[in-house]
């Protein structure tokens, strides 16, 4: 492959000046610097990712045209990830492996990422701007597994790297082998509150209402430190009570004692590098609107994958030029219309399911 | 001086048999001006077509005759006559079918007239029978045709809104409750339910088929074999328990034979026939995402994917068996597999329960892992969606959940 180390260092170095401009001055992209960078990244990913290159020439109209502007970019599915090793590079040589939890369609997927550089800065740049806008150093609980016990978790990592960056160095892990570990957590907490420290818990969904629960059965309630904050990632259906997110963030923002627009969520997935936040504007309004950082669009598509116009449903396929070593464009099965430059997010349903003969059971369910 | 209200104890288990006979026979017109009513109200409610509807409602009432109910209570009990008095039972004590008493259905937006069918039977007991769905416009009209035939089944059968949550705790009072739904909400349900009620619960189960390589040997029944395995799958869009979710060929791996493109072609014309319905936007992102997902497989060398342009269907051949079958509309996995063995053995990793299995061929070993896999129908293709009125659902009895058995020994 002759050429790839210059060109792969070549757009690395475009693309994390891209973030660190935006991280340190907040410098977007303009449509054609976006345009323009990913269909670099477009013919990079032809050139030397080969599944991606095969998949590109079943396609008719890439096989007549190259596209000319990014929203064109033909995107794989995310189960794609698991089919295939989809990567610019040898996988043996990949500096990260992060795994898609497979839990409810039986295989996992996997995310090979050539250098930690792109990941790193993209989610520090992303997490710094999204939850750390006061430039706070606080104390974080992560309600996420232990990258040290999970390396295969991208959350983990995510979290893991926030916190020693951004952290007072007392960051706490209370997910163990799959089992919330609440009771640690809340003499943790308590020894923060004792000090005054404010923190930001994060975890999934799934982690948070389980505290949530414990926290009821036991009826305890906080006031957290000022400047305390949550965030919440993951879907609220499928392994956890069937909770409405509107009172899913009062239930936290009640037990916790923090301002509901505290709470933010993360929107993140194994097959991206990037990450979407709650944007702040929204936080206090009923539908919060998501936005990634400069590098990360995304488009709101029917099933054809044609481009829907503002507030109709369709799904979500996103760009992610930190994908570098992978493929830019993926498209999803989650729910969402398009706001302006940002989206709606409405459903991250789990996985379709056997129904038997009742196709909505869960209406059944004495909550 | 009040009379007193009839009902279904004072009349005889033949009379009741005939009114529903009566009563499904006026369902079974399609002009029947309740059925057109209903028709729409279904429609509207799955989302499915009036085609696929009105099959389904044809399916329901044609087959309810008095003559088919009346042999499967008396296949089950020895004689209808068991439910009116003592009969003689040869080795056994005089018995009598007495009635369990009052009977709870419970179903939230069901398969068509799933809920009717054990109502029916628990009538036929002359129980006390209440169904609680969510929106059914079905199971009430019917009820109210009953009424017209026997004022007896006007105290006897009643239909109700269901509003799942506050309705949990207002379970107690009955004696049988029998209700349709994920493993998880039947667990639910039975939680709420005092330790002397009876509870019958229908959980989450899968339909298969599997054709012979005999069968894929003779051009002449292939055809056929097509025709009916694409309406098992289209009709009710692949959501009942009795949809074809996972097809297995008897054919080694690599490009796939002449019957799976011959399915596409029935699987289109079957799509004709009964047109897809109204899918909601999440459906059709997982139709769309199951033919993303197979257009990659196949593009890296790895099966083969057959749709149309409107992605109505997606047939996947030769998927990665690690992933379960995609239990989506119009969906269908086909898995070449070496022997029924290697079938049982994928639905067994992926806990898929059958419901039913189709087969091309009557061959003992298929049917026997069939069976093995849980499966209480064994049938044709084609048939699957069409189960005889007194088939055993879920392997229960169709009456015997609903009577208690008197003994005289004197």
């Amino acid at each position: 492959m002759s050429g790839y180390p210059e060109e792969t260092t070549a757009l690395d170095g475009e693309l994390l000046r891209t973030m660190r401009s935006w991280r340190d001055g907040g410098h977007a992209l303009h449509e054609d610097e976006f345009n323009e960078l990913a269909l670099r990244v477009f013919r990079y990913q032809l050139r030397y990712n080969e599944p991606y290159r095969q998949y590109c020439a079943t396609l008719s109209e890439t096989n007549r045209t190259l596209p000319s502007n990014w929203q064109s970019i033909p995107p794989v599915p995310a189960s794609a990830f698991k089919d295939a090793i989809l990567t610019t590079f040898d996988s043996a040589r990949a500096a990260l492996v992060f795994e898609t939890s497979g839990t409810t369609r039986g295989r996992s997927g996997t995310h090979y990422m050539e250098t930690n550089a792109l990941y790193d800065e993209a989610l520090l740049a992303g997490f710094n701007r999204a939850m750390l806008a006061d430039g706070a150093v606080l104390r974080y609980f992560n309600l996420v597994p232990n990258p040290l016990e999970r390396p295969g978790s991208s959350l983990g990592y995510m979290m893991a790297k926030v916190s020693a960056r951004y952290g007072d160095g007392n960051t706490g892990w209370y997910v163990r082998a799959e089992d919330v570990r609440a009771t640690e957590f809340l003499r943790d907490l308590g020894g923060a509150m004792a000090q005054g420290v404010a923190v930001c818990i994060s975890g999934t969904a799934f982690g948070l209402v389980h505290i949530l629960d414990v926290l009821g059965a036991r009826k305890m309630r906080f006031v957290l430190p000022a400047g305390s904050r949550i965030m919440e990632t993951g879907g609220l259906k499928g392994r956890t009570r069937v909770l409405s997110r509107e009172n899913f963030y009062e239930e936290l923002a009640r037990t916790f004692g923090v301002p509901r627009e505290s709470i933010v969520a993360e929107y993140g997935m194994t097959e991206l590098t990037s990450q979407y936040y709650d944007e702040p504007a929204s936080r206090a309004a009923a539908q919060r609107t998501k936005a990634g950082p400069p590098w990360l669009r995304s488009m709101v598509v029917d099933a054809a994958g044609n481009a829907l116009p503002e507030n109709i449903v369709g799904t979500l396929v996103h760009f992610d030029l930190a994908n570098r070593g992978s493929v830019m464009a993926v498209a999803t099965e989650d729910l969402a219309y398009a706001s302006g430059e940002s989206f709606v997010l409405l459903g991250r349903d789990a996985d379709a399911s056997l129904r038997g003969c009742s196709l909505d059971a869960e209406d059944l369910l004495p909550i | 001086m009040r009379s007193r209200r009839k009902d279904l104890r004072q009349i005889r288990a033949k009379r009741i048999v005939d009114c529903i006979s009566d009563a499904a026979h006026r369902w079974a017109n399609a002009d029947f001006t309740p059925r057109v009513r209903a028709t729409q109200a279904v429609a509207e409610r799955t989302g499915y077509s009036l085609p696929v509807v009105e099959y389904a409602f044809d399916q329901l009432f044609l087959p309810l005759i008095a003559e088919t109910l009346e042999n499967s209570i008396a296949s089950e009990i020895g004689s209808l006559s068991a439910l009116d008095d003592f009969i003689a039972r040869p080795g056994k004590p005089d018995g009598h079918a007495s009635p369990i008493g009052r009977v709870c259905i419970i179903s939230s937006r069901t398969t068509i007239g799933v809920g009717l069918l054990p109502a029916l039977y628990a009538l036929c007991a002359k129980c006390d029978v209440t169904v609680k769905d969510r929106q059914d416009a079905l199971v009430g009209a019917f009820f109210g045709t009953l009424a017209e035939e026997d004022e007896a089944f006007a105290h006897s059968a009643r239909a109700q809104s269901w509003d799942g949550a506050r309705n949990a705790s207002r379970l107690t009072g009955f004696d049988v409750v029998v209700a349709f739904g994920t493993n998880r909400a039947l667990q639910a349900i039975r939680g709420t339910l005092p330790a002397d009620t009876q509870f019958v619960g229908f959980g989450s189960r899968a339909s298969a088929g599997y054709v012979t390589a005999e069968s894929l040997a003779q051009a002449e029944t292939l055809e056929a074999i097509a025709a009916g395995a694409a309406r098992d799958l289209v009709l009710f869009e692949t959501e009942g328990c009795l949809s074809l979710h996972v097809l297995f060929l008897e054919v080694s791996a690599g490009l796939p034979p002449s019957f799976v493109p011959m399915l596409a072609r029935h699987i289109e014309l079957a799509n004709a026939e009964f047109p897809i319905g109204q899918r909601d936007r999440s459906e059709s992102a997982r139709v769309a995402s199951v033919r993303k997902t197979a257009e990659f497989r196949a593009s890296t060398g790895h099966g083969a994917v057959y749709s149309d342009a409107a992605c109505s269907y997606v047939l996947e051949w030769d998927p990665p068996t690690g992933e379960p079958p995609p239990l989506a509309p119009r969906c269908l996995a086909v898995i070449p597999v070496c022997n029924p063995q290697q079938a049982a053995s994928y639905l067994r990793q992926h806990h898929l329960r059958l419901e039913a299995l189709a087969c091309s061929q009557r061959r003992t070993d298929v049917l026997e892992a069939g069976s093995d896999a849980g499966g209480v129908r064994l049938t044709r293709f084609g048939e699957l969606q069409r189960p005889p009125a007194g088939a055993h659902h879920g392997g229960r009895p169709r009456i015997g959940d609903f009577i208690r058995w008197i003994d005289r020994e004197i």
